[in-house]
Parts: C-alpha cells; sequence; structure tokens
C-alpha cells in the first residue's frame, strides 16, 4: 500500500490506463496466483505426458519377464534410427511437402471463388465445406473403397477412358502414396479455403477500385494485391496444415496400413508401441516424431513470425 | 462481409463435437488423428505407467507358478466376469445365464470388449497391466497365450486340460500351451478353406502346385494378401505343408533362412506373376476377398468359413460354390493354421474356482453343440457329429478335417514382432520390392532379432 499511494499520488490526473503495460509488484503476485492453476493444468496434461516420454525412451522394458526394466541411455535411439525410420520419414516429407503445396492451390481457388458475389455463393460455402466436416476415418474407408480393384468406382471409370488399367491403387509404391496425397487434399483443402477466405474478406473493397480506376487488369489486381494482401493469412495456414501433415495417422492407418510406400513416423511409432508392446522404442519414436515437429514449428513461427511483422509494418 | 465468415465457423465447430457419436468403431483412430504427437506420448505413458507396481506385486494371485487352477465338483459360487469381444451373435448372455441357473450361488457376466481382435488385445493388456481384478476369465485370441503368460497374467490350467484331454481336438490344445503347461483352454476354433466355383471346377486338386495350374487356366485364386496378420497365416500354410518352420522346436532360433521357405516365398510370388494369383490380392484382407468371391471374378479363394453362409446370400454365386480343405504342398501333408479363441483365467482374478467352473461349462459338450449350432466352431471333436451342429455348418467335416490338420502359429512372448517380420518379408516379396532370396534373409534377420529382444 505505502509503495502504490506515492504514485498514484504524483500522477491523479491519468489513475487508471488500460495498455500502460507497468505492473505493481503485488499485480504481478496476483497474476502470478491467478495463472498458476492453468499453468499447472498445462503442466499435468503436457509437460508431465512428454518428460515421461522422453524418461521412458530412455528405458527398456521386458515383453518376457515380468515386471523387468533396465536404463538403456540412447540404445532405444540407436535403434529407432535405422532404415524403416528414415524411410517413415521420408514418406511423412513427401506427403507433407505434396499435400500441403496441392492444399495451398486449391485452396486458394476455392477461397476466391467463395469470395465472389454470385447467385448460390452460401450454397457453394456449405458444400465445399462437407469433406472436412467428414471423419477421417470414414473418409479413409470411403476412399478405400473407391480405389478396390475391379469393384471401386475410380479403376472401372480409369479403365473405361484408357488410363492407368492395370495398377492396384493401394498395392503399389508411388500409387498408393499418391492415393494418400488425393484423400488429404479432398479433405483439408477446404480448411485451407476457410483460412484464406478469412484473409480475403479483410482486404479493404477501396484499394480494388483504386487500382480498377488506374486500370489494372483482375490479373493483375489478383497478383498485385489480393496475394501481397493475403499471404499472412497464407502463412498462418501453412503451419497449420504443415504441422498436421507432419503428424499424419488416421488416414495412412485405414487406407493402407502403411504398406507399400506409406508408412509414416506416427504410424510407425504406434505399431511399435501397441502392435510389439516394445514401450522404450516407441517412445523414442514418439520423441523423435515429436522433435521434427518442434523444429519444424520453430522454424516456422522464427521465419513467419518475422514476415508478419515486416508486412505489419508496411 | 464478417457476418458472411461466422455461420460457417459455427457449422465447423458443430460438426468437430459431432463426431464421436456418429461413428463409435474409428473413434480411436480418430482421435489418435487429432493428436498424434501428445497421445502418442500419452500412450507411452498409459502402456507404460506402471512399472515401478510391477516389480514390487510380483507375487500376485497367479505369479506363483506353482498354484494351479483346479475343479471342483461343488456348484459354484461368487461373481464371475467374462471378458471376451463383442457378442455379435448374441449366443454368450443365453449360454451365461444357463451356466447361473446350474450354479444358483454363482453370478456369471459378461464384458464385451471391441469387435476387432487388435483392440481386445489393447484393452486386455491395459487392464492386465494394471493388475485389474475386473475379469475373471479371459477370452484370448489363440496367438496371444504365450505373450500373456510369458508376463504372469495367466493362471496355470493344465489340470482343467488334462483332466478332459481326450474330449477336444488334439491340435486346439497346442494353441493354449507355453512352456509345457496349459494357459489356455480351447474355446472355439476356425481353420482356413478353399472355396472353389463348382460351375466351374469338379473338385480342389490335391496339391497346390496343381491348384495354381487350375487357377491360372480359370479365374485364378485370391486370399489374405495384404500386409497383415492374414498373409502370416496364408504363407504358413504352405510353409507348414511343405514341411517348413519358422522357429526351431524350444522356439529359441530361427529357422526361416532355408530352402523351404525359399521354395515356398517363390511359389508365391510366380503365381502373383504368372496371373494365377490376381495382383489386387495384395491389397486384399478377408472381406475384399469375399467381395471379390462373391463378385465372380475368381474361381478360388482361400478363406475362413465365415464366407460360407454369406455367400450363400448372394445369387451371382449362391449354390455354385463349396469348400474344401486344403491341398498339400508337392509330397508333403497338408496343414492349415488355426484361428480361433481360448479362454484363461486371469492370475488376478478373486474367484478362481468360479473361473474354472465356467470355463469347464463353456466347454462342455452342451454349450460347444449350442456354439455349433450358431456357426461358432466347437473345439471337441464329438460336437461335429451332432445333427443340430452339422444343420447349422454343412461343411462340418470339411471344417474338422481342417482343424484337425491345423497347426499353431509360433508360440513365442514376441510373436506379434514375428508375424511382422514374416508378413512384412513376404509381401515385399510378392509386390516385387525384394528378391526372395533377400526376403528371405531379411525375414530370418528381422526374427532373430525379435527372440533377441529384451
Amino acid at each position: 500500500m505505502t509503495s502504490i499511494t506515492p504514485t498514484q499520488a504524483t500522477v491523479p490526473p491519468r489513475p487508471k490506463r488500460s495498455g500502460g503495460g507497468s505492473f505493481g509488484r503485488s499485480d504481478r503476485r496476483l497474476a502470478g496466483i491467478l495463472l498458476s492453476p492453468a499453468l499447472a493444468l498445462i503442466a499435468l496434461v503436457a509437460a508431465y505426458p512428454i518428460f515421461y516420454a522422453i524418461w521412458l525412451s530412455l528405458n527398456e522394458y521386458s515383453v518376457r519377464v515380468p515386471g523387468l526394466q533396465r536404463f538403456a541411455g540412447a540404445d532405444n535411439y540407436r535403434e529407432a534410427i535405422g532404415p524403416s525410420f528414415w524411410d517413415a520419414f521420408g514418406n511423412t516429407m513427401l506427403f507433407t511437402g505434396v499435400s500441403v503445396a496441392l492444399e495451398l492451390v486449391i485452396g486458394l481457388a476455392m477461397a476466391v471463388a467463395m469470395h465472389s458475389a454470385f447467385k448460390g455463393r452460401g450454397l457453394l460455402r456449405a458444400t465445399v465445406l462437407v469433406p472436412w466436416a467428414t471423419i477421417t476415418a470414414v473418409t479413409a474407408i470411403t476412399w478405400r473403397s473407391i480405389f478396390e480393384p475391379g469393384l471401386g468406382f475410380a479403376p472401372q471409370v480409369l479403365e473405361k477412358i484408357g488410363i492407368a488399367e492395370d495398377v492396384i491403387w493401394l498395392g503399389e509404391n508411388g500409387y498408393a502414396m499418391a492415393v494418400l496425397i488425393l484423400a488429404d487434399v479432398w479433405k483439408t483443402a477446404p480448411f485451407m479455403a476457410l483460412l484464406l477466405l478469412a484473409g480475403l474478406q479483410v482486404i479493404p473493397e477501396d484499394v480494388y477500385e483504386a487500382a480498377k480506376v488506374d486500370g489494372a487488369t483482375t490479373w493483375q489486381r489478383f497478383l498485385r494485391i489480393t496475394i501481397p494482401l493475403l499471404i499472412p493469412a497464407i502463412l498462418v495456414a501453412l503451419i497449420f496444415r504443415t504441422l498436421d501433415a507432419l503428424r499424419i495417422f488416421d488416414l495412412p492407418k485405414v487406407l493402407t496400413d502403411g504398406s507399400n510406400g506409406t508408412n509414416v513416423l506416427s504410424l510407425l511409432a504406434y505399431q511399435e508401441l501397441t502392435d510389439n508392446r516394445l514401450i522404450g522404442l516407441g517412445a523414442a519414436l514418439s520423441v523423435l516424431t515429436f522433435v521434427i515437429v518442434m523444429v519444424v514449428s520453430f522454424l516456422y513461427i522464427r521465419f513467419v513470425g518475422g514476415n508478419i511483422k515486416t508486412l505489419a509494418e508496411d | 462481409m464478417q457476418n458472411d465468415a461466422r455461420p460457417a465457423r459455427r457449422t465447423l465447430a458443430r460438426h468437430d463435437f459431432e463426431e464421436p457419436d456418429m461413428i463409435r468403431p474409428f473413434l480411436r483412430h480418430a482421435t489418435l488423428g487429432l493428436a498424434t504427437i501428445l497421445s502418442a506420448a500419452l500412450i507411452a505413458v498409459g502402456c507404460g505407467g506402471d512399472d515401478d507396481d510391477d516389480n514390487g506385486g510380483n507375487g500376485g494371485s497367479g505369479g506363483d507358478d506353482t498354484s494351479q487352477i483346479t475343479a471342483s465338483d461343488e456348484p459354484a459360487t461368487g461373481d464371475i466376469v467374462l471378458c471376451m469381444g463383442k457378442d455379435t451373435s448374441g449366443i454368450h448372455r443365453p449360454t451365461l445365464a444357463k451356466f447361473n441357473a446350474a450354479n444358483p450361488d454363482a453370478n456369471a457376466t459378461l464384458v464385451e470388449l471391441p469387435e476387432s481382435a487388435d483392440e481386445q488385445r489393447t484393452q486386455l493388456v491395459q487392464r492386465l497391466r494394471a493388475e485389474s481384478d475386473e475379469c475373471d476369465v479371459l477370452a484370448l485370441d489363440v496367438i496371444w497365450t504365450a505373450e500373456f503368460a510369458a508376463q504372469d497374467w495367466l493362471a496355470d490350467v493344465s489340470q482343467l486340460v488334462d483332466d478332459r484331454k481326450d474330449e477336444f481336438i488334439e491340435s486346439t490344445l497346442a494353441t493354449g500351451e507355453f512352456e509345457d503347461k496349459y494357459f489356455a483352454v480351447p474355446f472355439n476354433s476356425n481353420a482356413g478353406f478353399v472355396y472353389y466355383r463348382t460351375d466351374q471346377v469338379d473338385e480342389v486338386p490335391e496339391t497346390w502346385e496343381a491348384l495354381y495350374e487350375e487357377a491360372n487356366e480359370y479365374n485364378g485364386l485370391t486370399y489374405q494378401g495384404s500386409r497383415y496378420e492374414g498373409l502370416t497365416v496364408h504363407f504358413l500354410e504352405l510353409l507348414y505343408s511343405a514341411g517348413g518352420e519358422v522357429l526351431n522346436d524350444d522356439g529359441s532360433e530361427s529357422t526361416a533362412d532355408a530352402d523351404t521357405t525359399r521354395e515356398v516365398l517363390q511359389f508365391m510370388v510366380d503365381g502373383i506373376e504368372d496371373g494365377a494369383v490376381p495382383r489386387a490380392t495384395l491389397t486384399y484382407k478377408e472381406e475384399e476377398a469375399r467381395r471379390a468371391f462373391e463378385a465372380g471374378t475368381v474361381t478360388f479363394m482361400r478363406n475362413w468359413p465365415y464366407a460360407y453362409s454369406l455367400g450363400q446370400d448372394v445369387p451371382a454365386i449362391k449354390g455354385k460354390f463349396e469348400v474344401a480343405p486344403f491341398p498339400a504342398f508337392g509330397d508333403s501333408d497338408a496343414a492349415s493354421v488355426l484361428g480361433g479363441y481360448n479362454l484363461a483365467v486371469s492370475s488376478y482374478s478373486d474367484n478362481e474356482e468360479g473361473a474354472a467352473a465356467l470355463i469347464n461349462f463353456l466347454t462342455a459338450m452342451e454349450a460347444q453343440v449350442n456354439y455349433g449350432a450358431n456357426a461358432t466352431p466347437p473345439v471337441l471333436t464329438a460336437a461335429y457329429d451332432d445333427k443340430a451342429v452339422t444343420d447349422a455348418l454343412p461343411f462340418a467335416e470339411v471344417l474338422r478335417d481342417s482343424i484337425e490338420q491345423g497347426r499353431s502359429r509360433p508360440v513365442s512372448p514376441v510373436y506379434p514382432q514375428i508375424s511382422e517380420a514374416i508378413s512384412t518379408n513376404v509381401y515385399s516379396a510378392l509386390s516385387g520390392d525384394a528378391t526372395v532370396d533377400a526376403a528371405v534373409k531379411k525375414m530370418d534377420e528381422d526374427i532373430t532379432k525379435a527372440l533377441a529382444t529384451f
């Protein structure tokens, strides 16, 4: 109290101004007290599992002798980083790169279409979102049926047209990945479109009008106005999708269960952990996946965060 | 303008919350997909959370391997909980009601686990690791016995088996055996058949070689060729028939790196390459193979008995197909690989006598005939002669033959890894990713590595 009273006395005309930024010591303590339940909760549900997974990954738990365990140091990591890890790593990166790129292009086209004013726009917006609202496992089962050899819709149509006649889509390397990417793009391009649509809607109309007066064509307006002003939204959408794609699990689990060049990191960790009950090895793979996702998100936030700031300043 | 975006966002949020209720079986996949990293960490926690307790609590009721479960002549008493997969046929609850009527002081109830075997295993492992006494009797897939017994999760039921050894089909007993003791009593069995189109061929040839030749002339043979347990089973069917083995007698060493393994794998690869087996088979599990057979696209199919009655409902093939036991491989004897479920007593059960009484009741002739009459293959030899069973399973005789020539899959606490070593490497040879020789060497290496697991 004693420390506050003189402060208030020296600045009587503006006793409280929000956003002033300076808190007293007791304010800070109060903030700490108020935040502590939330921090404790985060520690419990996020930090504890992460550190426990790291601890598990440093130990070995016997599947032969009940209750036997031993400290393994880096052994699990040494075993984890083998050909199947690199295989899954490559597949995950390929899947992430291609699917996110396609989703960006298609999502942008969808967003622009949804943004322009025409009759039935509301209907289009609702329709476009249907794939995204479908549960991923259901999506995967649907695509698996569509590509079922001989009986599925896709092979029958393709055979009529005369393209890829003898391909067993989910049974061959490359093709299986193509179906996986297709299913993911089908499902999540609308999500991308939604994020970009939000970005489009904050671009002021008068900028376009000014450009029109200056004689800019539609294409020029798109390239010179829409894209630059949309970049913050694009970057945010990219972060979301990239991190999602890096931990993809359900689509490959249901479509191929990781066969034919579609094994991804999360699936590999799951197989060791649940199927083989190798807790140490599975935990090591989980931690590695976690680190990869961390690194990518860190890079994004460094790179993208800076970009958004500069863009905002411009 | 901003108003336009809002309804869309609200729609998304609502769908998000509806997910769990819409499709229950996929809930787990969906959940895992949503937050794989965190959940992977959480799985690790869930699986490993009790290891300290394991060290201390090892002296649980079943931990001392001297204690054997014995049956008593007195009526059973107390609560007995049977944990098994979903009662899809609706046969199990009435059977338990009969048990309760015969044992007025006992109360047997059913805890239904998910329908898929993998999910059942996950749930049982979770309960047993936590030393839960919820389940007294466990219905175990025949391939889990060694894994569960090695963890001291199962009580020794050798006495129950020895008392009635002659009644069971001999081959089924081996699936409950681990380190010269019985840890599970056969409950229901299963073995594959060759389904064949009677309007195209008269009978199934006597050897796999001749079958492949005939398949090539007609519309081919299909089996479960996807990279999973089903492919392990079919490969072992051929390998066992050819006289091969993947493990030595005491299960301590891999014997996969052998000429027989190469011969069998080469045979399967040739079948795919020359068209006797359509390439699409590489994506088939049971259901896909059944659909292909029902669509009339193949002449022969390897599948489990369940496809028989379903096929009778399909006009395109109704009355145009039959089943036969597997042919032999070359000069060797025919062999099949056993499926089905066994009953075991949980180490953490607090009513072992009641559990023993329930197991004896469920594996007795009356219950077994009743299961057979409901198209669940019995494990007692004599049950197959009962008219109620032959009426429900028109192929009862063929089925008993198949089960009698049946063999267990490798008995080992690390069976999941062994199976993965087999299916992964057989698959890479079939799909052309690896040569037969490389695949066999890798299989041997992977099995050796699995056997060396800590």
